[in-house]
């Protein structure tokens, strides 16, 4: 079964540039990247800031174009596609966890968690959402408004929402930056463990040790380039592999 | 510069766009006023000049010195003035000419058959004077008339009508007469008075066809000679004149010509106009006031790290204030300029529609550019106070605050305050229009009603945006849902942006309810008094048209269809020291024609000496059937009139009813204003009307409708009306329009992380402008729907209130079809101010919008 999975990937991304401003004011966030998303596995994107790590998810989830380069969820090339079909194509095989203001502070949290099926006018699998609304851990809190829950709470709706619709891949933007640890820490098991229980992928993006230890794998980001990956990770061993960026070669 | 200077223009340059709206509200207000003051500036000194010209070689005129004037009337009605007085006058030392003036009512009929004018300004006709000073027409073309049947007209007429010199046609006086154009006038150097058609026959005519009785004139004008004033001209006559005959000078009947033509139009004209630049200000001020709360609202975090670096209360408020100011200004000033743009427009523009506006550079007084600068800043800065205010008390530490669901406009004190002050303005209200008719009590509930809606509207638009978006949500789906949803984030925005198309739809629902209860009114009264199969009516409103001949229902009346034809002439007289209008008819024939309600007494042989009179104005002057009464006519005369028949019903007969002969000793030019005609049994309507139509025919050829085409042509004028009125609130809807569009652009603005989140999820860019647009049909719905309430319940005041304050029965009537119209422009609105902001938050860059601190 391992072996099937790793088989496939479910998002990668193959010579990935992007340029951000033209001529002397011109930055390369990503200067050739190739790298691969297993499906089924919690993938962290490491590095300091302004490695191009979150330029990578948001290219490798369609909420960015490339320069140039490809990125693939599925078999689906993501540079065909134009705006519709990139937004029913993140709508449809897509789960977002951000930072921070992640839910429509109109909506219930019920109401939030069905949110892209809603727009998309789908019913999804009650038994799946009933099962990942007791993952989370909200079901007294379902008829709240988002301002009324802590912002681990908020977190943890925005969890259940990027899972509601089974997608391919979820990709989470420093899902925990906003957060104490404690509650950081519940976000990112819960992460971990849909990821794992639902056979999901996630790809996350941080630059925190301790959350990357979370993940399966690491890969680790610098100036726009892939420079390492990691496999079992711990919050030391990142940090020391992190430690090794901040020294001049 | 200080600081709170530099912070509002940086501001101000920074945020451009959120007040463009507010700029656009203000100017508008601003221009519509200001245009209104100085083409009524302008029309008024027109006029004045046009007067003065004209009648600059008249120095003293001499008339009647007593004026009977009915209710509704601006110029009283005097007793000729005997023409032989000229020659009397020409002998008193100092008078240069002297010549008699007749006057009376001729209209004219064009090349085509159709009368000419009519609809309002007045058709005159007179004695072509032959003292060029002496004769406010001069001579443009052709010659005076020398035999009878020729006239001279003035040059605007001779074109309405494609007549030229040498053309024959007639001249309704009203008994028609075949005139022959020999001469084309002009007045005061225009090719008219205004609208006002004339004609000059020679003084033979005149007396024949516009006098009552030969040797009579209607004033007599008189021109001094070398080195007299008018003064002392006036002064040299009073001795000479008989009693009851006054002199004034020419400058002072000039006056009175002016303020007649002022009273008469121009003062209703711009009353009419300001009352709208008024109701487009009040809508603007609500924009206005949104614009600014939304501005400092969303400027919270600014603020108050204003505050936190030590900026103080009273700087916070300033900088916003400055900034209000700064664009109550601009804008008004771009508001005067747009105002006199309008007021040139409109003097280009009344010419190519056939009014001849009169030639002359525009008068811009001072009040006309200081009161709408006035207003508009005034209007701005209030508006902008209480947001100000708010923006000073902003707490240093307020900063970090999510804006998200506000819901501090549903508060409790003040669903009180305003039920209260509903059902104050409820109470009042039906006491003013039920128990004690009064219009001012009703007046004051009315205002009552206005400002409960404006208190409960934040209340209110929480229930019904719930109500009204609740379809949405089920026909929607999601999209439908979340437009709900955020229409119901800040009920005291969106009561303020629905509040300005509140303002507007209720004006227009006020006229259309009070426009269809007058037609009801008019209907109600036709099929309730009319008992006859159709009526001759000459097709006029106000002083136009020159009524009908008084030998027309004679001749009808032996028509072998005819049963009954019965005409009603006009006369006025003094009951009780107060002017009232006279039935002048054959009594016993109106009784068959119409339905005059529960008879006492017999209308039959009133004679010279009786009269009738409705039951309420007997109960008013405690008579019955044998009391008398007596009537001042305007030849001074009083005569004893014996009260013969008391009867219910006045609406079409009038409150006084006296006889042909009784009048006669008393009447000036003969008219009929209605002839009422019932048919023979066994004769159908359209054979009789055809008959009616053929009799008709050699007496200027006038309408004949049936009792359906009566009451509705009696409507036409109202429809005109209604049209005038939608055109003006049109701008109003357009402003509150911007005001809905602006509010929605800010509100965009303040969402935009949210909108950004939504499109990472999967909201396509259509599902996101389908949500701005029904966002704003929802507020808009609020809008219309409370609007629609409150005008319906004022129509219902203001009929109910006209109908205590006026001697006849008023009908209340709903249309539901044009308030269904008014509803579904409303909605419509609402779906247009709604498509821009749509367009600019679907082109929001998903990325950029998350990342939005």
């Amino acid at each position: 079964m391992t072996t099937t999975t790793l088989a496939r990937t479910a998002a990668r991304v193959v010579d990935a540039v992007k340029v951000y401003g033209s001529g002397d004011t011109a930055v390369r966030a990503l200067d050739g990247v190739s790298v691969d998303f297993p499906a089924g596995r919690f993938t962290a994107i490491m590095g300091p800031s302004g490695s191009g790590k979150s330029t990578l998810m948001h290219c490798a989830a369609g909420l960015d174009t490339l320069t140039s380069g490809a990125a693939h969820i599925g078999d689906t090339e993501l540079g065909r596609l134009d705006d519709r079909r990139l937004t029913l194509l993140r709508r449809d095989r897509i789960g977002f966890v951000f930072q921070a203001f992640n839910l429509v502070p109109t909506l219930t949290v019920a109401e939030n968690i069905t949110l892209p099926l809603d727009l998309a006018g789908r019913r999804g699998d009650p038994e799946w959402i009933d099962a990942l609304i007791d993952v989370v851990g909200l079901r007294d809190r379902l008829h709240h408004r988002p301002t009324e829950l802590s912002g681990g709470q908020q977190q943890r709706v925005a969890v259940a929402r990027a899972f509601a619709g089974r997608p391919e891949v979820v990709f989470a933007d420093e899902p925990t930056g906003n957060l104490d640890s404690r509650s950081g820490g519940e976000v990112l098991g819960l992460l971990g463990r849909a990821a794992r229980e639902t056979e999901r992928t996630v790809v996350m993006v941080t630059h925190d040790p301790v959350a990357a230890a979370h993940a399966d794998e690491v890969v680790f980001l610098a100036d726009g380039r892939l420079v390492d990956r990691m496999t079992a990770p711990t919050a030391d061993k990142v940090l020391d592999r992190m430690k090794a960026f901040e020294v001049p070669s | 510069m200080n600081a709170s200077v530099r912070l509002s223009a940086s501001s101000l340059r920074a945020h451009k766009r959120r007040f463009a709206g507010t700029f656009v509200a203000v100017f508008l207000g601003v221009a519509f006023l200001a245009g209104t003051l100085v083409m009524g500036d302008t029309l008024r000194a027109s006029f004045d000049n046009m007067f003065g010209n004209a009648t600059s070689g008249t120095d003293a005129v001499v008339r009647s010195a007593d004026a009977i004037t009915t209710p509704g009337e601006s110029e009283g009605v005097r007793e000729p003035v005997a023409a032989d007085l000229a020659d009397t006058v020409e002998q008193v030392p100092g008078v240069a000419a002297a010549e008699p003036s007749i006057e009376g009512a001729g209209q004219l009929v064009g090349r085509d058959g159709d009368p000419i004018g009519g609809q309002g300004p007045p058709t005159l006709a007179g004695n072509w004077i032959t003292d060029e000073k002496l004769n406010a027409y001069r001579l443009d073309e052709g010659r005076a008339p020398e035999k009878s049947g020729e006239v001279v007209v003035n040059r605007g007429t001779a074109e309405r009508g494609d007549l030229s010199i040498g053309d024959t046609t007639t001249l309704r006086t009203p008994d028609p007469v075949k005139v022959t154009i020999v001469g084309l006038a002009t007045f005061g150097g225009e090719d008219g008075m205004a609208q006002v058609t004339y004609t000059g026959m020679t003084r033979a005519d005149a007396e024949k066809y516009l006098t009552a009785r030969p040797g009579e004139a209607a004033t007599i004008l008189v021109r001094a000679g070398p080195g007299v004033s008018q003064q002392e001209l006036v002064d040299r006559l009073t001795p000479a004149l008989p009693q009851g005959v006054e002199a004034i000078t020419g400058q002072e009947s000039a006056e009175e010509n002016t303020d007649m033509i002022s009273g008469q139009f121009l003062s209703v004209f711009t009353t009419f106009l300001l009352v709208f630049s008024g109701v487009a200000l009040l809508v603007a001020t609500f924009s206005i006031h949104n614009t600014f709360a939304i501005v400092v609202a969303q400027r919270t975090r600014e603020n108050a790290l204003l505050r936190a670096l030590g900026a103080s209360r009273r700087q916070v408020t300033a900088s916003t204030l400055v900034e209000a100011t700064a664009v109550a200004v601009t804008a008004s000033l771009a508001g005067l300029a747009g105002g006199i743009g309008i007021a040139a427009g409109l003097q280009a523009l009344f010419p190519a529609i056939g009014f001849p506006f009169p030639e002359g550079d525009l008068v811009i007084s001072g009040v006309s550019m200081a009161l709408p600068l006035a207003v508009g800043v005034v209007v701005c800065l209030g508006s902008a106070l209480l947001p100000a205010v708010r923006a000073g008390r902003t707490a240093p530490l307020a900063a970090l605050r999510e804006t998200a669901v506000d819901t501090s406009g549903a508060s409790r004190a003040r669903a009180i305050t305003g039920l209260g002050l509903a059902a104050l303005a409820v109470g009042i209200t039906l006491n003013g229009v039920l128990v004690s008719p009064n219009i001012w009590l009703a007046g004051l509930g009315a205002v009552l009603a206005l400002a409960a809606f404006v208190v409960l509207g934040p209340v209110a638009s929480t229930t019904a945006i719930r109500i009204l978006g609740g379809p949405l949500g089920r026909l929607r789906g999601v999209t439908g849902g979340l437009a709900r949803r955020n229409a119901l984030r800040s009920p005291k925005r969106t009561a303020a942006t629905a509040g300005a198309l509140m303002i507007g739809v209720a004006v227009v629902s006020l006229f259309t309810v009070f426009g269809a209860s007058l037609k009801a009114t008019m209907d109600q009264t036709v099929s309730r008094s009319f008992a006859g199969d159709v009526a001759v009516s000459a097709p006029s409103f106000g002083a136009g048209g020159s009524g009908l001949s008084p030998r027309l229902a004679e001749a009808v009346q032996d028509l072998p269809e005819v049963d009954t034809a019965v005409g009603l002439g006009r006369g006025v007289a003094e009951v009780d020291g107060k002017g009232r209008a006279l039935t002048v008819t054959d009594p016993a024939a109106l009784e068959r024609t119409f339905d005059l309600g529960e008879i006492r007494g017999s209308l039959n042989d009133l004679g010279t000496t009786g009269i009738a009179i409705t039951e309420k104005e007997a109960d008013k002057h405690h008579l019955t059937t044998g009391d008398k009464t007596r009537l001042t006519f305007t030849d001074g005369s009083t005569q004893t009139f014996t009260v013969r028949a008391v009867y219910g019903q006045s609406e079409l007969a009038g409150d006084y009813v006296i006889t042909r002969s009784a009048w006669a000793p008393h009447r000036t030019q003969d008219a009929d204003t209605l002839v009422a005609v019932s048919f023979a049994d066994g004769v159908s309507t359209d054979a009789g009307k055809t008959a009616v139509e053929k009799a008709a025919a050699d007496y200027g050829n006038p309408e004949v409708q049936t009792r359906d085409e009566y009451a509705q042509s009696s409507a036409g004028a109202i429809d005109m009306m209604l049209t005038l009125v939608y055109a003006l609130l049109a701008l109003a809807v357009l402003i509150a329009l911007l005001g809905i569009a602006n509010t929605l652009t800010l509100a965009i603005h303040e969402r935009t992380r949210e909108l950004g989140l939504l499109r990472a999820v999967g909201q396509t860019r259509s599902q996101l402008r389908a949500m701005v647009r029904w966002e704003s049909v929802l507020v808009a719905a609020f809008g219309t729907t409370g609007g629609l309430a409150l005008g319906a319940f004022l129509g219902w005041v203001l009929v109910k209130a006209s109908d205590g304050a006026s001697d006849s029965a008023f009908a209340f009537a709903m249309p539901p079809l044009q308030l269904l119209v008014v509803a579904l422009v409303g909605l419509t609105a609402g779906a247009l101010a709604g498509l821009r902001p749509a367009k600019r938050a679907a082109r929001l860059d998903v990325l950029r919008a998350i990342a939005t601190e």
